[in-house]
C-alpha cells in the first residue's frame, strides 16, 4: 500500500508510462490501420467498391441514436451502448483535472466539463459496464458467443472509471493509491486498444464503409 | 418408423437438431483425414485476408445480429441459430485449433454453414459495424467444398456446372432443341414469332435460368411473346454458356464461377450485345 500510494509510482506512471501509453496507442493504432488497408489496397477487390456516399450516409445514421432500424427495435441497448461510448470517449477528454495536467506539462488548454456533470458521466459508465456484464451474462444469444477475453476486455474499460471515480470522491482507499492505481489502469487501457478487439474504435470506419458500399451497390441501405 | 434420437454436438452442448441423414455430409466425412483437413483449412483461412481480419478482429460479441437471421427467429431464439454463433461454432473454432479439427466437426460445420444459413446478409444490416458475416460463412462453405462435404442436392448442381455448364445437365442439343420447339408452340398462337438464335448485334441476349428449358418450358415460350408484344430486338446464345444461375457460387466453387461468368461475356461480346436479361 505505501508503495502504491508513494510518489515514486506517481513519478513513473505520471511521467514515463503516459508517454509509453500514448505512443502505443496512437503510433499502434495507426499502424495497424494503415496495415489493413494497405492489405486491402493489395487484395484489389475491395478498395474499387468503396462508395464515399454511402459511407458517410451508413456512418450518419449508425453514429445517430435510433438512427438505424437496428437502434430502434432495441431501445434499452441502444441507450446504453450509446451513454457508455459518449461517456467512454468524452469524459477523459473534457475533465478538468486531466486538462490541468495537459496545461501543467506543456501549456495547453482547452473546454472542459463542469465537476458534476463529469461525475454524472462517470456514474453513467459504471452502470452501463454493469449492464453489458449482466448481459453478457444472462442474454442466450450472448452468453453462447462469451468468451473469457469479453469480460476482460469489459473490465479494462471499466476500471479507469471506477477508479477515477473512487479517487474523485476520496473513497475506500487513501487517495494517493487510488489516484496511482486510475492512471495504471487508464494506460494499461490506451496500450491495449491497438492489440485488442477495443481496436472496433477503427475498425467501425473502415467495416461500415466495405459494408455500405456494398449495399450500395445492390441498391439498398444497410441501416 | 423408429424414432431417431436427437444430434448433440460434442463441443457445444447447447447445438441439439434433430437427425438429417444426407449423403452429401455423412458419406463423404469418411474419406477426410486430418492431414487433409488440417491442409485445406490453412489453404482457405490461413494467409487471412484483410475482409476475413476485418470480422474476426472486431466482432465484440454482442448478438446483436442474431434478430436479423429468420433461422434464429423461427427456432424460438434458439441461441445457435445466431450468426454469430454460426461464426463461434465453425471458424472461430477452426483458428483457434488452427486446423486440427476431426471429420465430425466438418461435417458439423458443413450442416450449419449450408443448411441453417442462406447467406442473405441481413445480419450485416443489423451488425453495428456492419460486418461481412456472411462471407465469413462463404469461406466456410469453401472450406467445405474443398474437402467435398456439402450436401448431395448442391453437389449435383455444382457437379452439373462443371460439367455442362448449366445446372440441369443440358447438352448443347437438348438447348436448341428445346428453343425451336418452343417457338413452334408459340407460332401457333402469335404470328411472325420468332426466338432469334445467336443473332449478331441484337438489342438484347436473354439467359436464362438452367431450370426453365428444362422443367419449366412455357418459360422459355412466354419470354419469347413478350419480346414480340414489346417490340425488342433480341436473341439466345446458341453455344454455351446461357444458363445464368450460377450454383457453384453456393458452395463457394470460385473456378466455375469464373468459367460460367466468362462465358456468358464471352456471348455477350461474340454477338456484340448491348444487354443481358436474366432471369430471377
Amino acid at each position: 500500500m505505501e508503495f502504491l500510494a508513494s510518489a515514486t509510482l506517481y513519478n513513473i506512471l505520471r511521467g514515463p508510462l503516459v508517454w509509453v501509453a500514448f505512443l502505443i496507442f496512437i503510433g499502434g493504432s495507426s499502424y495497424r490501420a494503415y496495415k489493413v488497408i494497405n492489405q486491402a489496397k493489395k487484395e484489389k477487390v475491395i478498395l474499387p467498391f468503396i462508395s464515399i456516399k454511402a459511407t458517410l450516409l451508413s456512418l450518419l445514421h449508425w453514429l445517430i441514436p435510433f438512427g438505424s432500424r437496428r437502434w430502434r427495435l432495441k431501445p434499452v441497448v441502444t441507450i446504453m451502448t450509446f451513454l457508455f461510448h459518449i461517456g467512454l470517449v468524452f469524459t477523459p477528454i473534457f475533465l478538468l483535472s486531466h486538462n490541468i495536467l495537459w496545461y501543467e506539462s506543456w501549456g495547453i488548454t482547452w473546454w472542459t466539463l463542469s465537476e458534476n456533470t463529469a461525475d454524472i458521466m462517470t456514474i453513467i459508465v459504471i452502470f452501463t459496464c454493469i449492464f453489458f456484464f449482466l448481459r453478457r451474462t444472462f442474454a442466450p444469444e450472448v452468453r453462447f458467443v462469451t468468451f473469457s477475453s469479453d469480460y476482460i476486455l469489459l473490465t479494462i474499460s471499466f476500471l479507469p472509471f471506477f477508479t477515477g471515480f473512487l479517487a474523485y470522491h476520496q473513497w475506500l482507499i487513501p487517495h494517493k493509491a487510488m489516484l496511482n492505481l486510475h492512471i495504471l489502469f487508464g494506460e494499461i487501457m490506451l496500450i491495449a486498444i491497438p492489440f485488442t478487439r477495443l481496436f472496433h474504435m477503427i475498425y467501425f470506419f473502415l467495416t461500415r464503409s466495405w459494408m455500405s458500399s456494398n449495399f450500395a451497390l445492390w441498391h439498398t441501405k444497410d441501416w | 418408423m423408429a424414432v431417431q434420437e436427437k444430434i448433440v454436438s460434442r463441443e457445444f452442448k447447447e447445438y441439439i437438431r434433430e437427425p438429417n441423414p444426407d449423403i452429401g455430409l455423412d458419406e463423404t466425412i469418411k474419406r477426410l483425414t486430418p492431414e487433409k483437413i488440417e491442409k485445406t483449412i490453412k489453404a482457405v483461412l490461413g494467409g487471412r485476408s484483410a475482409r476475413i481480419k476485418a470480422v474476426l478482429d472486431t466482432c465484440i460479441h454482442c448478438g446483436l445480429c442474431a434478430e436479423a437471421c429468420h433461422w434464429y427467429l423461427s427456432n424460438d431464439k434458439d441461441p445457435t441459430y445466431a450468426p454469430v454463433a454460426k461464426m463461434r461454432m465453425t471458424i472461430w473454432e477452426m483458428l483457434k485449433r488452427e486446423g486440427k479439427v476431426d471429420a465430425e466437426f466438418i461435417k458439423q460445420c458443413a450442416r450449419i454453414v449450408f443448411t441453417e444459413c442462406n447467406i442473405c446478409h441481413r445480419c450485416s444490416m443489423y451488425c453495428p459495424y456492419g460486418l461481412d458475416i456472411a462471407f465469413i460463412i462463404g469461406m466456410v462453405r469453401r472450406v467445405c467444398f474443398l474437402l467435398g462435404v456439402m450436401p448431395q442436392r448442391q453437389m449435383d448442381q455444382d457437379q452439373a456446372h462443371i460439367i455442362t455448364l448449366n445446372q440441369v445437365w443440358y447438352s448443347q442439343n437438348d438447348w436448341l432443341d428445346t428453343i425451336q420447339w418452343q417457338e413452334e408452340e408459340a407460332g401457333a398462337d402469335f404470328k411472325n414469332l420468332r426466338i432469334p438464335i445467336d443473332k449478331e448485334g441484337a438489342e438484347v441476349m436473354w439467359l436464362p435460368l438452367g431450370a426453365e428449358p428444362k422443367t419449366g418450358t412455357y418459360h422459355v415460350e412466354r419470354t419469347a411473346k413478350i419480346m414480340l408484344a414489346a417490340g425488342v430486338d433480341w436473341t439466345v446464345p446458341g453455344k454455351d454458356v446461357w444458363d445464368s444461375s450460377n450454383m457453384p457460387m453456393f458452395v463457394r466453387d470460385f473456378a466455375t464461377m469464373l468459367r460460367i461468368v466468362r462465358g456468358l461475356y464471352e456471348n455477350a461480346s461474340r454477338l456484340r450485345v448491348k444487354k443481358m436479361i436474366l432471369t430471377e
